[in-house]
C-alpha cells in the first residue's frame, strides 16, 4: 500500500475517533453543569477547566472559566476551527483524508464521512445552543460509531482497514489516558470518578463489573485494566498491537519494528502489572507518562510507514 | 400533470424531442408519456432526492475562477437525451475514422514528417503549436497508439446532422458523470427505464484498462497500471478516485512516485513497487519538473527519462496536444483523406483561420456574428461568443488577435439542437452538445457512453460546467 494512503487512513481513523470523544466529553459535561451540584464553589469552573485539558489545552496561570466563558469553552472544542482538536477540524481532516484516499475506501465509507462533514459544516454555535447541543453531539457520535462499524463490514480487511484500526485504537488510549490525567478525584471522590467514568463511556460496563459505587481506585482500575472493555486501555493497546503485527505480519511477541518494540512493552505492562505499581506514583504521573507512551508510539509508526513526503505547495 | 403539450418553443435549430410539426418523435413518444404520468409534483419531489444524493456521493466539480475552489455539484438534468441506435452507428463509425486520422497525424508530426513535407498542413502551424513537444521527435510508443483516451465534441446543424465541434486528445474528462448519471437515474426514475432497452455504460472503465494493459512496455507480462492525479484539489478529482475505483487501480500523485535508473516506482509501506503504465490526468506542463516547468511539484522528476527508455507508457502519450490545437483542428478532414484515404464521415464546423490576412480582417468585421476560440484554452475559458457579447468584450478580442493571430480561430455561431429539460416552469428546450469517449488500444472502440451536456440557461449556447452547464443521461438504443 502507497505510504501516503496509509498516513491518511491512520489519521482518518483517529480523526473520526477524536470527533467522537470530543463530542462525548463534552456531552458528558455539559449536562453534569447543569446539576445544582456542579454550579457551586467553583465546580463548573474545575470542570469546563478539565475540559479543556483533555482537549489539549493547559495554561498557566489558568484562566476563569465561568458563566458564559463556559459557553466558550464549549464553542472552542466543537466549532473553532483554529483550535485542531475541535470537532469541526477533527471531521475537516477527517475528510481530507478520506478524499485523498478515495479510491481506497468503500463507497459507504466515504458517504458516511462526507454526510458527517456536511452536516457538521453546516451547524453553527448559536443555534446549536439554543436548541441544546445534546442533539448536535448525538448526531456526531452516531456517526463517527457508524465509521467503525460501516468500515469493518465494508472494507478488506487488509493493510488499509489495518491503519485505520491502528490510528482508531491509538487516538482512544491517547484520549482515555488524558482523561485520567484530567480528572483529580481527590475532593470528590464519588462525583468525580462518576464523570470520569462517563467520559470515557465506562459507567454502564464498570457498574455492570463491579455491582458496586465508583470507588476511585476501582473505577481507574476499570478505565486502565478491564480485559474486555473496549476503551480500557489495555484492550486498547491489545488491538494497536495486533493490527500491527496484521501489518508486519511479524509474529506475535515479536517485533519487527521499532513501533512494535514499543506497543509491545506497553501490552505486557498492562496485561501482567498490577494497578498497585502502576499508580504508586499517583494516577497523574501515570496517565502522563502513557501519554507520553502513545506520542512516541505514534512518531515510531511515521518513521516506519510513512516518512514525509514532500507537500505540494 | 407536467406540461407536454403543446410543445415548447422550437425555433431555427433542431430539437432532440419534437419534429418539425410539433410531433414528438417516435423514439421519444413513450419517455414522454412516462414523464407525463408521473407529474410535476412526484417528478420535482424526485430530484430534490437526486440532488441530495448527489452531495453526499461528492459527485461535484472545482470551479477554479472562484477564489475559495468551491466543490459544486454538478447539475444534473433527470430528463435522458436518447439517441437511436442508427444515430449511434454513424457517430461511432465517424469517431473511429476522426481518432485513427489524429493518431496519424501525431506519429507522422514526431516521425517523417509526411504531411508537413508534403505541405498539406503547414509546416510553421505545427512547430507554432503550443503542445508540440520536440522531446517527442523519434520517440516511439507502444503500438503507435498516443491518444489511447480521446473526447470528441459533436454539435447538430439545424438539420439535425451531427458535426465535429472540437477535439480532446489530452485528458478529457466527464465519463465519471456519465457513470454517476445513469447509476442515480436507474435508482430514482426506474420507471423511465421500463419501455427501453438501452445499451450499458458502466464497461467503460472494464475496457479502458484492457487498453492501457494492452499499451504496456514489451515485456511486463502483469503490467503494473496507476492512475496519477494532481490532487484533491483538482477539478476531476472525483473522476480520477471513481475510475481507479472501478479499474481496481492505484491512484497515485506525483509525491508518491521515484524514478530510479530510469524505471518508476511507487513508494509503499513494503518499499518501491515497479509501475509499468501510468494513465495520467496531469497535463504535460506539470509532468516532470526536469524537462518542463521546474517550479511544478505536481509531477515526478526523472519520469521523462523513464519514459524515453521505453521503460513505463504514459497515456495519453506526451505531445499529443499538437493533435487538438484549435488551429489544427480544420485540417482533420485533410488528415482523413490523407492517412486513411477516406472521405470523412463526420463534417467539422467552418472555421476561419486569424493568421491569413484575408480571413482575419473578416473575423475582425464580424465578431458580432462569430464565436472566437483560444487555440490554447479548454472547458469554455478564454473564448467569445459575438452576438451575446458586451461591445467592449468585442473589442478587447480585436486587440487580441490582431496581436496574437495564431492563438485564435473563429467559427460561425451555430445553433446547438434542444433537449427537453427540467426547469423552473415545467420542460422546456435546452441546448446541448455530446461528447463521446474513444479508447485506442487494439484498435479505436467507441462504449456506448457518451456525456450530453446541457446549457441550462434559457438561450445559452454554451454547455462547460464552469460556464452554468449541466449534463443529462444519454441513452443509446440497442
Amino acid at each position: 500500500m502507497l505510504s501516503r494512503v496509509a498516513d491518511s487512513l491512520f489519521w482518518l481513523g483517529r480523526n473520526v475517533e477524536r470527533a467522537e470523544t470530543i463530542a462525548r466529553i463534552l456531552d458528558v459535561n455539559y449536562t453534569r453543569a447543569m446539576d445544582l451540584y456542579s454550579q457551586r464553589d467553583g465546580r463548573s469552573e474545575k470542570l469546563w477547566r478539565s475540559v479543556m485539558h483533555c482537549a489539549g489545552f493547559v495554561s498557566d496561570p489558568q484562566p476563569p472559566v465561568t458563566g458564559k466563558s463556559a459557553n466558550d469553552v464549549f464553542g472552542f472544542c466543537a466549532f473553532d476551527a483554529e483550535n485542531s482538536t475541535s470537532i469541526v477540524s477533527a471531521v475537516r481532516i477527517a475528510r481530507a483524508n478520506a478524499l485523498g484516499v478515495r479510491a481506497e475506501i468503500t463507497t459507504e465509507v466515504w458517504e458516511l464521512i462526507n454526510v458527517l462533514y456536511l452536516y457538521v459544516e453546516e451547524q453553527k454555535l448559536r443555534s446549536v445552543m439554543r436548541e441544546g447541543p445534546s442533539k448536535f453531539l448525538r448526531r456526531v457520535r452516531d456517526r463517527a460509531q457508524a465509521f467503525a462499524g460501516v468500515s469493518d463490514a465494508t472494507m478488506t480487511h487488509g493493510d488499509g482497514w489495518n491503519f485505520i484500526q491502528v490510528g482508531r485504537y491509538l487516538e482512544r488510549a491517547y484520549m482515555t489516558a488524558r482523561i485520567l490525567d484530567a480528572i483529580d478525584v481527590a475532593n470528590e471522590p464519588w462525583h468525580e470518578s462518576q464523570r470520569m467514568l462517563e467520559m470515557c463511556c465506562a459507567s454502564a460496563p464498570f457498574a455492570h463489573a463491579s455491582h458496586q459505587a465508583p470507588d476511585p481506585r476501582d473505577a481507574t482500575s476499570f478505565v486502565v485494566l478491564a480485559e474486555n472493555f473496549p476503551r480500557s486501555l489495555r484492550f486498547c493497546t491489545r488491538e494497536i498491537d495486533e493490527a500491527m503485527h496484521r501489518v508486519s505480519r511479524s509474529p506475535r511477541g515479536t517485533f519487527a519494528i521499532e513501533a512494535e518494540r514499543r506497543v509491545g512493552r506497553l501490552r505486557s505492562q498492562l496485561d501482567f502489572g498490577s494497578i498497585e505499581e502502576m499508580l504508586s506514583e499517583g494516577v497523574q504521573t501515570f496517565a502522563r507518562g502513557l501519554v507520553r507512551e502513545y506520542e512516541l508510539l505514534t512518531q515510531d509508526i511515521e518513521t516506519t510507514y510513512f516518512p514525509r513526503l514532500p507537500v505540494p505547495a | 400533470m407536467l406540461d407536454l403539450q403543446p410543445p415548447y418553443g422550437v425555433a431555427n435549430h433542431y430539437d432532440e424531442l419534437y419534429s418539425a410539426d410539433g410531433t414528438p418523435r417516435p423514439h421519444y413518444e413513450k419517455l414522454a408519456r412516462t414523464l407525463g404520468r408521473l407529474g410535476r409534483d412526484e417528478i420535482l419531489a424526485r430530484v430534490a432526492d437526486v440532488d441530495t444524493a448527489l452531495l453526499q456521493r461528492g459527485v461535484t466539480f472545482t470551479v477554479y475562477a472562484d477564489a475559495e475552489g468551491t466543490e459544486r455539484v454538478f447539475p444534473f438534468d433527470i430528463i435522458p437525451r436518447i439517441l437511436t441506435a442508427e444515430e449511434w452507428a454513424r457517430i461511432e463509425r465517424g469517431i473511429q475514422q476522426r481518432v485513427r486520422a489524429v493518431n496519424a497525424f501525431i506519429y507522422d508530426v514526431y516521425h517523417s514528417e509526411r504531411i508537413l513535407r508534403e505541405k498539406r498542413v503547414p509546416r510553421e502551424l505545427v512547430y507554432s503549436s503550443k503542445n508540440y513537444n520536440r522531446e517527442m521527435i523519434n520517440v516511439d510508443v507502444p503500438h503507435d497508439v498516443y491518444i489511447h483516451v480521446s473526447g470528441i465534441d459533436l454539435i447538430r446543424d439545424d438539420k439535425g446532422t451531427f458535426m465535429v465541434l472540437e477535439d480532446n486528445c489530452r485528458t478529457p474528462s466527464g465519463i465519471s458523470y456519465v457513470l454517476e448519471n445513469r447509476d442515480v437515474l436507474k435508482r430514482s426514475f426506474p420507471d423511465l427505464f421500463a419501455d427501453y432497452a438501452v445499451c450499458p455504460v458502466d464497461d467503460y472503465p472494464g475496457r479502458l484498462l484492457d487498453v492501457l494493459r494492452y499499451v504496456a512496455p514489451r515485456g511486463s507480462s502483469q503490467p503494473n497500471v496507476v492512475l496519477l492525479t494532481p490532487g484533491i484539489y483538482n477539478s476531476a478529482y472525483f473522476e480520477h478516485t471513481l475510475l481507479a475505483r472501478r479499474m481496481g487501480i492505484e491512484l497515485v500523485e506525483g509525491r508518491d512516485l521515484i524514478v530510479v535508473d530510469n524505471v518508476v516506482f511507487l513508494k509503499t509501506t513494503r518499499g518501491l513497487e515497479r509501475v509499468d503504465v501510468i494513465y495520467r490526468r496531469i497535463d504535460d506542463d506539470y509532468l516532470d519538473p526536469l524537462y518542463f516547468k521546474n517550479d511544478s511539484t505536481l509531477g515526478v522528476t526523472g519520469l521523462m527519462n523513464a519514459y524515453r527508455s521505453g521503460n513505463v507508457t504514459i497515456a495519453n502519450a506526451i505531445g499529443t496536444g499538437v493533435g487538438d490545437d484549435k488551429a489544427v483542428y480544420r485540417f482533420v478532414p485533410d488528415m482523413i483523406r490523407f492517412y486513411l484515404d477516406e472521405e470523412p464521415l463526420l463534417d467539422n464546423v467552418p472555421t476561419f483561420d486569424c493568421t491569413d490576412d484575408v480571413q482575419r480582417r473578416h473575423v475582425i468585421g464580424n465578431l458580432d456574428s462569430l464565436v472566437v476560440k483560444n487555440t490554447n484554452a479548454s472547458g469554455g475559458y478564454g473564448m467569445l461568443m459575438g452576438p451575446y457579447a458586451p461591445a467592449e468584450e468585442r473589442e478587447r478580442f480585436k486587440d487580441l488577435i490582431e496581436a496574437n493571430p495564431r492563438d485564435f480561430i473563429a467559427q460561425p455561431v451555430i445553433q446547438l439542437s434542444s433537449s427537453p429539460t427540467l426547469v423552473e416552469g415545467g420542460m422546456e428546450g435546452r441546448r446541448v452538445d455530446l461528447r463521446p469517449f474513444a479508447l485506442y488500444g487494439r484498435g479505436v472502440d467507441v462504449p456506448a457512453a457518451a456525456l450530453t451536456r446541457v446549457a441550462l440557461r434559457e438561450g445559452s449556447l454554451v454547455v462547460n460546467s464552469s460556464q452554468g452547464g449541466g449534463s443529462k443521461d444519454t441513452w443509446v438504443l440497442q
